[in-house]
């Protein structure tokens, strides 16, 4: 299987905070990669600084083998890697519909095209299509036409993903797609990114509920103040030592 | 449901709607200025209204559809003012072989220059047509220019510290023109050569439905450029800048874009107001006319849709005008208590305002959310896809 993304010895650190530490992860083709571990220890700060809402401090990060390090989100964008936040960030004055459109390219988007429909209509056309065939896979099909600001939680993490689709992404990185979501909620949301998997998309997902979440995942790596602790597939990983350790505390010695 | 009955539930909407009752109310204090002042102030206001639809428009696409903190509109208005003072005058007396360089703005020459092009202007309706499109055209340009330089520093700095940043560009132009003479006459305001001389003591009843075309020709490219991708992209901004730039727009381009067009189209109005009142004042040009009112008129009609925009300048302009007339006749009694009806103008903008804030934060006309390509091929474009399901 071909490397998606390798993260070379990232390094980030805020005025003396090593937030994350020499990290190497790499994420392979049409895979569900997971990354772990408690608040704090860096999860989001690597995804940002692979995704390029930050500028890693040493170390670099490829993507298809293209060196991106540095990159702005929107150049990082065009070459297949997206990104969901943590809250979900919905173009709340758009409809359910808008907002997926909103990440297709159409000429329409010139100054001077703009004003003239008969310039994108057709593309629009062909977008809204698309765009349907995505919230359909996503679930939203049915609120294609609500404003954003009317869905609920879950289906704003879905609306997220669907964002995420409609750029024709090959990598889309999860910031906690299940956060503060209920667990029934939880389990058809990872079934629809699993079934995205299946149709060839590789996944990045950053995510505490391990108990929802693992069953689906093809490999973890699980970090702790800002370095890597362990990685394998589901069942090494969690078995761990280390792993629990970080997650349920060092075991009381009996008495 | 009959079409009978489908166009009774719609007029029943409307007559409902806050559109409607504003429009009610705007039409009762303009009958009321009509009988009490006669012609002469309706016509300024109609004037006022073009102009300043115009300029809140201009404001809405900016601070209303892409989000930014546009605190500086007098920048832009003050960018197609001066460029109205300052060259298609100087273009007139350069074919005419008057003098046209630093001298055309001094006070004792342009007083004499500035009737001697209104003649040759009034002589012929192809040249007055001629240079009020010139006028339009050079104050478009030149509040385009200042549109993408009040863009640079807008690459770092974004909600608070940019409004600020406009605010002092805006006062800054207006300082500049004040005490550099050459421009627009400095503290002696020059002449604007008028296209609508040739109408004589008619002027004003042509200035009305000529300014209301313009307004209403950039009402319909604004409305056709809200409802487009580049619309979308404008409102995805606004939105959240984050998630705009993850979904592959390049912020800094679209917020110039947004810049740009604003500012060309405020300078327009700025152009225009100056050749209705047929000088420029360095000095008129306050933040307080044309940022803050702007903003008012915006807020009270609606954030985010241009119809609101027109109803809330119509009825603010129609508050300030009566303001302004009978303030010292009906409020005079302020006087003696100390108080200076002057401030009155203040207080119904601050009052507005407040009022907008705490009882209507979307304004009056609220924006509708709907997709950006029309309705009927919206509807094509579902109804294929279910089928296919």
């Amino acid at each position: 299987m071909k490397n998606m993304l390798v993260a070379e010895n990232v390094t980030k650190t805020f005025d003396g905070l090593v937030a994350v530490n020499r990290v190497n992860i790499v994420v392979k083709e049409n895979t569900f990669t997971m990354l772990i571990g408690p608040n704090g220890c860096g999860k989001t700060t690597l995804i940002n600084c692979c995704t390029g809402i930050l500028k890693p401090t040493s170390g670099r990060v490829l993507f298809e083998d293209i060196d991106i390090t540095g990159w702005k989100p929107h150049e990082i964008y065009r070459v297949g890697f997206v990104r969901s936040f943590q809250i979900p960030l919905p173009f709340i004055g758009l409809t359910v519909i808008d907002n997926v459109l909103g990440a297709m390219r159409n000429p329409g988007e010139a100054p001077f095209k703009a004003p003239l429909l008969k310039k994108w209509a057709h593309v629009e056309e062909e977008n809204m299509s698309r765009a349907m065939d995505i919230l359909a896979r996503v679930g939203l099909e049915k609120h294609w036409d609500l404003p954003s600001s009317a869905l609920g939680a879950a289906q704003l993490k879905m609306l997220e993903v669907a964002k995420g689709l409609s750029s024709g992404a090959k990598l889309i990185a999860l910031d906690e797609p299940i956060g503060g979501v209920d667990p029934a909620s939880a389990h058809e949301i990872l079934s629809h990114v699993s079934r995205l998997k299946e149709e060839g998309l590789t996944f990045l997902v950053v995510e505490h509920r391990i108990d929802i979440a693992a069953p689906f995942a093809d490999y973890i790596y699980a970090m702790e103040l800002g370095t890597l602790i362990s990685e394998g597939p589901p069942d090494k990983v969690l078995n761990d030592p280390k792993v629990i350790e970080v997650y349920l505390g060092k075991e009381v010695e009996a008495c | 449901m009959s079409t009978h009955g489908h166009f009774a539930e719609k007029f029943k909407d409307i007559l409902l709607g806050r559109a409607f009752h504003m429009s009610l109310i705007i039409f009762v204090l303009l009958a009321f200025l009509y009988f009490s002042g006669g012609t002469s102030i309706i016509l300024s206001i109609l004037i006022q209204v073009a102009v300043f639809s115009i300029i809140t428009m201009s404001l809405n696409l900016e601070a209303g559809y892409t989000g930014i903190p546009q605190f500086g509109r007098v920048a832009a208005v003050i960018a197609g003012a001066f460029a109205v003072g300052a060259i298609p005058g100087r273009i007139m007396a350069f074919f005419m072989s008057l003098p046209y360089g630093a001298e055309y703005a001094s006070d004792t020459v342009n007083v004499k220059l500035v009737p001697q092009i209104n003649a040759v202007l009034a002589g012929s309706w192809l040249l007055s047509l001629g240079f009020l499109l010139m006028c339009i055209v050079i104050a478009g340009a030149a509040g385009a220019l200042v549109g993408w330089l009040i863009s640079r520093p807008a690459i770092r700095l974004k909600e608070a510290y940019l409004g600020i940043s406009m605010l002092a560009i805006g006062d800054f132009l207006m300082w500049v023109g004040h005490n550099w003479n050459i421009i627009v006459g400095g503290s002696v305001p020059v002449y604007v050569p008028d296209p609508f001389r040739i109408f004589g003591a008619a002027r004003f009843n042509v200035i009305v439905p000529a300014f209301f075309l313009i307004a209403i020709i950039i009402f319909i490219y604004l409305n056709r450029l809200v409802k487009s991708p580049l619309g979308r992209n404008f409102r995805m901004l606004r939105d959240n800048e984050l998630s705009a730039s993850a979904a592959g727009l390049d912020i800094v381009k679209v917020r110039t874009q947004s810049l740009v067009i604003g500012a060309c189209i405020a300078a327009i109005g700025g152009g225009l107001y100056v050749i209705y009142t047929g000088s420029v004042a360095a000095i008129g040009m306050t933040r307080l006319t044309f940022t803050f009112w702007p903003w008012a008129y915006m807020m009270l009609g609606a954030i985010g849709s241009n119809v609101g925009v027109f109803l809330g300048v119509f009825l603010l302009t129609i508050l300030r005008t009566m303001i302004i007339i009978y303030r010292s006749q009906w409020f005079g009694f302020l006087q003696a208590a100390g108080i200076d009806p002057l401030w009155l103008e203040y207080t119904l903008l601050g009052a507005v305002i407040i009022i907008v804030i705490l009882f209507l934060p979307y304004g009056l006309v609220p924006e509708k959310v709907r997709p950006m390509l029309p309705a009927n091929r919206v509807k094509k474009v579902i109804s294929q896809k279910q089928m296919q399901t």
